[in-house]
C-alpha cells in the first residue's frame, strides 16, 4: 500500500482525456447545461475523485466519458477514451470499449443488476461480449472474479439471484463485471454512498487494492470528502457544471484556493478521533483550512442543571418489536430503553437494519411495541385514552429524512406548516393561524413570502426548513428527527443544523436525533446511543462514547467512517487495516 | 413557467436536471403535446355538438315510424337513409348517440365512484378488513359483466337510470384495485405519517392528504372507465338489455342493422359502428393522454 | 415465503373467491321471480307443486341452511337441470366447455404472440410513427365492439373474398372442429383483437419502465448493444407483470366468447349460455356463471405460479 505517488513526470499517455467538453439537456420546459467546459486527465495506475455537489455535473462527466448520456443530452468538446473519441461514436464502437477498456461502477447496488438473472451469468455476458470464450470457459472466469471481489464460496454463489444478496455483496458483483476485462479505466459513481459504513469501508480498501494490482486508472465521482481523502490522488472539485479547482490531494483538501472549495471543506461535519498513536486524549482533528472557520467543539448542551432534572419527555423501557410472524418473522428492536431528558438531545446512531428508524417511529407511536412501555412526558401511552393521547402528541416536533416526502405537494407551504394548528388549536382564526405560521417560518431563516409557494418550487434544504417549521409551530417539548439531513448536501446539511441547534437553544425543547452520521451526532446530540441488530451496543455521553467506545463494535464504527484529511485518513487507515489483520481471517462482507 | 433549477440545494445525488414547475400547468402542457389524447378530445367534442345541438341544425321524427320509406338508401332528403321502420339513420344517430353518451358517461363516474370508495376504504384500513373486501372485488373480476347482465335482462328489463345502476354495479371493480393500490401507498408517505405522529385524526389523512393527492389517478380511471362503459352499453342493447323502442342507442342501432348488413344496407351499421368506435377510441387515448401528463401508473 | 406454504396460502385466498361467488350466485337464484323452485321445476309448475317442492328440499328453511344445502349440491356436482334442454346442467357445461377452451386459449395465445412483440416494438420506438400507429390501431381493436368486428370479418373475408367460412365448425366432438381449421379463423381472430390491443399496451408499458432500469446501463456499461440487453434483460422482466395480468383477463376472453360464439353459431358454451338467457333458463346461466368464475380463480392461481417460477424474487415474498 503506498501512502505517496508523487505526480512526477509521467510518461504514459492519459487513459481517460476530456477536452473542454459540455453536456446540454433538452428538457420539456428548457434547455439545460449540465456540463461547461470541463478538461481533465487520468492517468493509467491514478485516481482522480471528481467532487461536488448534487447538480454540480460530475455524474454527468462520467456518463459522457462512457457514452452513456441520456438520449436527450447534448454532447460538445471531446472526451477520449484510451485515445478513441466517445463523442460521436457510433454504437458497435462504443459497445467495442465499454465493459474492456472502460467499464463502470454504479452507486445504487439494489438496482444495478438484472433481478432475474443469475449473477455469475451477468459476469459471463460482460466477458463474453468481448472475448470469444466458451460458456463453461467464461463460467470459470466469473467464479475466479466473485473470488477476487471477496464473495465467499464462489462457486455456488455464482448461481445466486442479486436479491440473495447483501448491498455491499451486489456492489463487489458489479465490481466484479466492472474488473472483468481488466479495463485501463474504472469509473464508479458514488461507488459507495448507499452502503453502510463499514461495508463502504471494505469497497473502498477493495477497489484500492483491484486498482493497485492491474494499474488501472479510477475516475472517482463523489460527494464524500471522507471517500476523497481515503482512496484519491488527485482531486477536481466541481461546481454548477464547471472545474473550478483541481490539484493532488493534500492540496485541495488542506491548502484550497478556490472560495466554492473552502466552503464546501468548511460545511463537512468532521468526526473527532481519538489518534492511534495519541489514545490518551481527544485529539481535535487537524490543522484547520486556512482562510475558514475552525471547526466548533462539540456543543455543550444542557448546562443548565435544570434541564436535566424532571421526568424524562421519552422514555422507552425494554421495547421490543417484531415484524412479521412464525419464520419470517424479524426482531426489529430487542429489549432497547432509553430516555430522552428534557431539553437535551440523543443522538440514535447505527447502520441500515439496525433498528434505528424503527425506535424513532415508536416513539412517534407509529408503531406499537410488542413488549415493553413507552411513556411520552411522564404517560405511558399504552395505558392511555385516544383522547389523552392524541393532547400529548401535540407536544411532538417531526421532521423525516425525505424532504420530497415530507411536504404534501399539492398544498402550499403555509397550509402545510398550518396543519399541526388546525389539529390542536382550532380555535385559532385565519389571521392568528397566518401570523403564526409566518413568525415560524421567519423563526427557521425562510421569508415569510414563502407561506403561499408551493413544496415542489422549493430546493431540498428549503423543504426540510419548511418540515422543521411545521415540527416546531405547536413549540413542541420534543423533537424527533430521523436523518434530517441525510438527503441534503453538505452545505445545506450545516445551514438547517444551526437552525436547529439555534432554535432549540432559544425554545429548549429535547431532541431525539437519528441518524447514520456519526460525525454529525457528534456535533448535535449531547448523549449517543449506538444501536446494532435492534439492540443498543452501548450509550453514554457523546464525548466518551464517540471518542473511546466500549464496545470492538462501536470501534470498528469509528474506525470506518472516513476523515476529510488525507494524511490523518491514511494513518487511520493503516490502522484499521493491520487491527483487521490481526484480529481477524478475511470475514467477507 | 419556469423549471426551477436549483443545482446547489436539490436533494440526491443524481445530477440529471429535475423539474419542479407547477403541476397542473405542466400536466396540461405534456397533454397538449400528445397529439393522439388531443384528437381523442376533439372527436368527444365532435360528438357531444353532433348529438346535443346537431338535432336542432338537422331535425327529424324520431318517434313515428314512416313504413313507406324504409330501408332507404343515402339520398337527399335523408343524408345516411333510412331504417327498417323508416327514421331517418342520420337523425337517429344523434339521438341514439345522446343515450350512448349519458349512460356511458353517467355509469362510468358511478362505476368510479363506488370503486373509489370501496378501494380507499380497504387500503386505509389494511389488515384483515382490506383482505375481505380485496376478496370480494376478486370474486366479482371472475364473473364476466356479460353475464351478470344477460342473467339480469333474463330477470327484468331496466329503464334509463336502471341501465346505469346496473352498470355501475358491475364495473367499479377494476378502479377500486386502483385505488386501494394509490391508497396503500399515499398512507405511507412522510407527510401522513408526521400528521399521524402529532395526533391528527384519520378522517384529517384521508380528506385532506389521501383524496387530493390521488385526483390524477381518479380523472385517469374515470376517462378509462367511460371509455369501457360506453362500449359495455352497446353489448348490452346487442344483448337486449337496452333502452326499448322507440328510444335507442347506438349499440341498438348497430345490432338492429346486423342483419341488414347481408342485404348490403351498409349504411345501418357502418354509422353507428364507426361512432361507438371512434368515441371509445377518443375517450381511450385522452386517458392514456392523461396518465402520461398527470404519470399516473397502471391501466386496470 | 417457502413454496408450500405459498401454494397453501393462495389456495386459501382462492377458496375464499369461490365461496363468495357461490354466495352471490346463491343471492342470485333467490332473486330470480318464483325462487330456486320455478328454477328448478320449470315455468309451467303450479303453485302446489311450488310448495311441496319447497318443502321437500328444505326451501321453507332459513337461508343460511340453504345456502348449506345448495352448497353440499354444488360439491356432489349437482349445479340442478336445465328446464329447456332437459339435461343436467353439468353435463350440458361438460360437453360445451371445451369447445369453448379451445377457441379461447388459441385467441389467447394468437393474441400474445401478436401482442408481446408488437409492445416490445413500440417502447423501443416510442414516440416515433411507428408507435403513434400501433397505438391507434390498439385503441381502435379495443374500441370496436366483437359483434361488429366479427360482422366486418364474415363481410369482407367470406362475403367479398370467398377465403374463410362465415360459420365456425359445427362438429360435436374435438377431432371434428379441428377438421375445419379454416372454419377456426375468423372466430379466432376476432376474439384475439382486443387481446392483441389490451396486452401490447401491457408489454409496451412493461418495457418502457425497465428500459430506464439501472441494470440496463449496467448491461451496456458492460459492452451490451441494445439488442443484446433487450433479448437478455428487458424481455423476460417486461414479461412477468404481463403474466400477471393474464389471470384477470380469463373473465374478459369468456365474455368475448359469449359474443363470437353466438355471432359464428359455435355450438360451445357461450352459446349455451345464449340460448338459456334467451329461454330465462336459470339453472344454465347460473351454471355457467359459476364455472366461469372457477376457471377465472384457477387461471389467477395459475398466473401467480408461473409467475413465481419466472421471478426468483417473488418466491422469497419480495417482489
Amino acid at each position: 500500500m503506498t501512502a505517496h505517488r508523487k505526480d512526477t513526470a509521467r510518461p504514459a499517455e492519459p487513459i481517460l482525456a476530456l477536452d473542454d467538453l459540455g453536456v446540454v439537456f433538452t428538457t420539456e420546459s428548457a434547455q439545460v447545461p449540465a456540463v461547461r467546459g470541463v478538461s481533465l486527465e487520468v492517468r493509467p495506475g491514478e485516481t482522480l475523485a471528481l467532487v461536488g455537489e448534487s447538480g454540480s455535473g460530475k455524474s454527468t462527466v462520467a456518463l459522457a466519458a462512457m457514452g452513456l448520456l441520456p438520449g436527450n443530452a447534448r454532447v460538445t468538446g471531446r472526451a477520449a477514451v484510451a485515445g478513441t473519441d466517445i463523442v460521436g461514436a457510433d454504437e458497435a464502437g462504443l459497445s467495442r470499449l465499454r465493459g474492456r477498456t472502460v467499464s463502470m461502477v454504479f452507486q445504487e447496488p439494489a438496482t444495478a443488476l438484472d433481478p432475474l438473472t443469475r449473477i455469475g451469468k451477468q459476469i459471463t455476458e460482460v466477458i463474453r461480449n468481448h472475448h470469444d470464450v466458451s460458456a463453461r470457459e467464461a463460467a470459470a472466469r466469473a467464479v475466479d472474479l466473485l473470488r477476487r471481489v471477496g464473495i465467499p464460496e464462489p462457486e455456488r454463489r455464482a448461481a445466486a439471484y442479486p436479491f440473495q444478496l447483501s448491498g455491499g455483496q451486489r456492489q463487489r458483483v458489479v465490481i466484479a463485471m466492472a474488473i472483468a476485462n481488466d479495463p485501463a479505466l474504472l469509473i464508479a459513481d458514488e461507488p459507495t454512498t448507499a452502503l453502510d459504513v463499514t461495508v463502504q469501508a471494505e469497497i473502498l480498501d477493495l477497489l484500492r487494492r483491484l486498482a493497485a494490482e492491474t494499474g488501472t486508472g479510477v475516475l472517482l465521482v463523489t460527494h464524500n470528502m471522507g471517500v476523497v481523502a481515503d482512496f484519491a490522488d488527485r482531486v477536481a472539485v466541481m461546481y454548477q457544471g464547471r472545474l473550478v479547482e483541481s490539484g493532488t490531494v493534500e492540496d485541495v483538501l488542506l491548502r484550497p484556493t478556490h472560495d466554492y472549495t473552502r466552503r464546501l471543506l468548511a460545511a463537512v461535519p468532521r468526526l473527532e478521533v481519538a489518534l492511534p498513536d495519541d489514545g490518551a486524549a481527544a485529539n481535535a482533528l487537524t490543522k484547520p483550512v486556512p482562510g475558514t472557520r475552525t471547526t466548533e467543539p462539540p456543543r455543550e448542551k444542557g448546562r443548565t442543571p435544570a434541564a436535566q432534572e424532571g421526568t424524562p419527555v421519552l422514555a422507552l423501557d425494554d421495547v421490543s418489536v417484531v415484524f412479521g410472524r412464525g419464520r419470517r418473522a424479524v426482531r426489529a428492536l430487542d429489549g432497547v430503553s432509553f430516555l430522552v431528558r428534557p431539553g437535551e438531545t440523543l443522538g440514535l446512531v447505527g447502520e441500515s437494519g439496525s433498528g434505528k428508524s424503527t425506535a424513532a417511529r415508536v416513539a412517534l407511536g407509529l408503531i406499537t411495541p410488542n413488549a415493553g412501555t413507552v411513556s411520552l412526558f411522564g404517560t405511558d401511552l399504552a395505558h392511555s385514552r385516544a383522547r389523552a393521547r392524541r393532547r400529548l402528541r401535540a407536544g411532538i416536533g417531526v421532521v423525516l429524512q425525505d424532504p420530497v416526502a415530507s411536504l404534501d405537494a399539492r398544498m402550499t407551504v403555509g397550509e402545510c406548516v398550518a396543519e399541526p394548528l388546525r389539529v390542536h388549536r382550532r380555535e385559532l382564526s385565519a389571521r392568528d393561524r397566518r401570523g403564526l405560521v409566518e413568525d415560524v417560518l421567519e423563526r427557521v431563516r425562510l421569508p415569510r413570502a414563502l407561506a403561499r409557494r408551493a413544496p415542489g418550487e422549493l430546493s431540498g434544504g428549503q423543504r426540510q426548513r419548511v418540515s422543521l417549521a411545521r415540527a416546531l409551530v405547536l413549540e413542541p417539548r420534543l423533537l424527533v428527527a430521523d436523518e434530517p439531513t441525510s438527503a441534503l448536501d453538505v452545505s445545506v446539511q450545516e445551514s438547517v443544523l444551526e437552525v436547529i441547534t439555534e432554535l432549540q437553544d432559544e425554545l429548549g425543547f429535547a431532541c431525539l436525533f437519528v441518524s447514520h452520521d456519526l460525525a454529525v451526532v457528534q456535533h448535535f446530540a449531547r448523549r449517543v446511543a449506538v444501536l446494532r441488530g435492534g439492540r443498543i451496543e452501548e450509550q453514554g455521553p457523546t464525548g466518551e462514547t464517540l471518542l473511546h467506545p466500549e464496545t470492538d463494535y462501536t470501534r470498528r464504527l469509528l474506525a470506518a467512517a472516513p476523515v476529510p484529511d488525507p494524511v490523518v485518513q491514511r494513518a487511520r487507515r493503516t490502522e484499521r487495516l493491520a487491527a483487521l489483520a490481526a484480529g481477524r481471517t478475511e470475514g467477507g462482507a | 413557467m419556469s423549471a426551477l433549477i436549483q443545482p446547489a440545494e436539490m436533494p440526491g445525488t443524481d445530477d440529471t436536471p429535475r423539474e419542479a414547475a407547477s403541476g397542473v400547468r405542466l400536466a396540461v402542457r405534456r397533454f397538449l403535446r400528445n397529439r393522439l389524447a388531443v384528437a381523442g378530445l376533439c372527436v368527444v367534442a365532435f360528438f357531444v355538438l353532433f348529438c346535443f345541438a346537431g338535432p336542432l341544425v338537422y331535425s327529424t321524427d324520431q318517434t313515428h315510424t314512416a313504413l313507406q320509406q324504409v330501408n332507404l338508401s343515402p339520398r337527399g332528403d335523408h343524408w345516411l337513409g333510412t331504417d327498417a321502420v323508416g327514421h331517418d339513420e342520420l337523425g337517429r344517430l344523434m339521438y341514439g348517440g345522446k343515450v350512448s353518451l349519458v349512460v356511458g358517461l353517467a355509469a362510468g363516474v358511478l362505476a368510479t365512484v363506488i370503486g373509489t370508495l370501496w378501494g380507499a376504504t380497504a387500503g386505509y384500513a389494511g389488515g384483515w378488513i382490506d383482505a375481505v373486501m380485496m376478496r370480494v372485488v376478486d370474486a366479482g373480476i371472475a364473473i364476466p359483466a356479460l353475464f351478470i347482465l344477460l342473467v339480469v335482462s333474463a330477470i327484468t328489463t331496466p329503464g334509463l337510470a336502471g341501465m346505469i345502476l346496473i352498470l355501475g354495479l358491475v364495473s367499479w371493480l377494476v378502479p377500486s384495485r386502483l385505488i386501494r393500490a394509490e391508497t396503500l401507498s399515499l398512507k405511507n408517505r412522510d407527510y401522513v405519517l408526521t400528521l399521524r405522529a402529532i395526533g391528527g385524526t384519520h378522517a384529517r389523512a384521508i380528506l385532506r392528504h389521501i383524496l387530493p393527492n390521488s385526483v390524477s389517478t381518479l380523472v385517469v380511471a374515470t376517462t378509462f372507465q367511460i371509455a369501457d362503459a360506453i362500449l359495455l352499453v352497446a353489448y348490452v342493447s346487442y344483448l337486449g338489455l337496452g333502452v326499448q323502442p322507440p328510444a335507442t342507442d347506438w349499440g341498438g342501432m348497430l345490432s338492429a342493422g346486423l342483419n341488414a348488413a347481408y342485404s348490403g344496407y351498409w349504411w345501418l351499421i357502418l354509422p353507428p359502428g364507426l361512432a361507438i368506435i371512434l368515441v371509445v377510441w377518443a375517450f381511450n387515448a385522452i386517458g392514456d393522454g392523461l396518465r402520461d401528463a398527470f404519470d399516473v401508473r397502471g391501466r386496470g | 415465503m417457502s413454496t408450500p406454504s405459498f401454494l397453501i396460502r393462495r389456495v386459501l385466498q382462492a377458496l375464499a373467491v369461490v365461496v363468495i361467488v357461490t354466495i352471490v350466485v346463491f343471492g342470485l337464484l333467490h332473486a330470480l321471480p318464483g325462487g330456486p323452485a320455478r328454477g328448478i321445476l320449470g315455468p309451467q309448475a303450479t303453485a302446489q307443486q311450488i310448495a311441496r317442492f319447497n318443502h321437500e328440499q328444505g326451501l321453507d328453511k332459513p337461508l343460511p341452511v340453504q345456502y348449506l344445502y345448495y352448497l353440499n349440491q354444488l360439491l356432489h356436482g349437482d349445479l340442478g337441470t336445465s328446464y329447456t334442454l332437459n339435461a343436467p346442467v353439468s353435463r350440458l357445461i361438460e360437453e360445451r366447455l371445451p369447445k369453448t377452451l379451445v377457441l379461447t386459449v388459441l385467441s389467447a395465445l394468437i393474441g400474445l404472440l401478436l401482442a408481446i412483440p408488437l409492445g416490445m416494438w413500440q417502447a423501443v420506438r416510442r414516440n416515433r410513427p411507428v408507435d403513434y400507429v400501433i397505438t391507434t390501431l390498439s385503441f381502435i381493436a379495443y374500441s370496436t365492439p366483437v359483434y361488429f368486428l366479427g360482422l366486418i370479418l364474415v363481410l369482407v373475408f367470406s362475403q367479398v373474398l370467398p377465403w374463410f367460412p362465415s360459420q365456425a365448425p359445427q362438429g360435436d366432438s374435438l377431432a371434428d372442429v379441428f377438421s375445419e381449421p379454416r372454419a377456426l379463423v375468423l372466430p379466432v381472430v376476432a376474439g384475439a383483437a382486443s387481446m392483441v390491443a389490451v396486452f401490447s399496451r401491457y408489454m409496451r408499458a412493461a418495457t418502457l419502465e425497465n428500459l430506464s432500469e439501472d441494470y440496463v446501463r449496467t448491461a451496456r456499461a458492460g459492452g451490451a448493444r441494445s439488442r443484446a440487453v433487450l433479448r437478455k434483460h428487458v424481455f423476460r422482466n417486461s414479461l412477468t407483470p404481463v403474466v400477471a395480468m393474464l389471470g384477470y383477463y380469463v373473465p374478459v376472453l369468456f365474455g368475448g366468447a359469449l359474443v363470437v360464439e353466438q355471432l359464428f353459431n359455435y355450438p360451445g358454451m357461450g352459446l349455451l349460455f345464449w340460448s338459456a338467457a334467451q329461454a330465462s333458463d336459470y339453472p344454465v346461466l347460473l351454471g355457467c356463471v359459476l364455472v366461469i368464475a372457477l376457471a377465472t380463480v384457477v387461471g389467477t392461481l395459475l398466473a401467480d405460479i408461473v409467475q413465481r417460477v419466472i421471478d426468483p424474487r417473488v418466491k422469497a415474498g419480495r417482489a
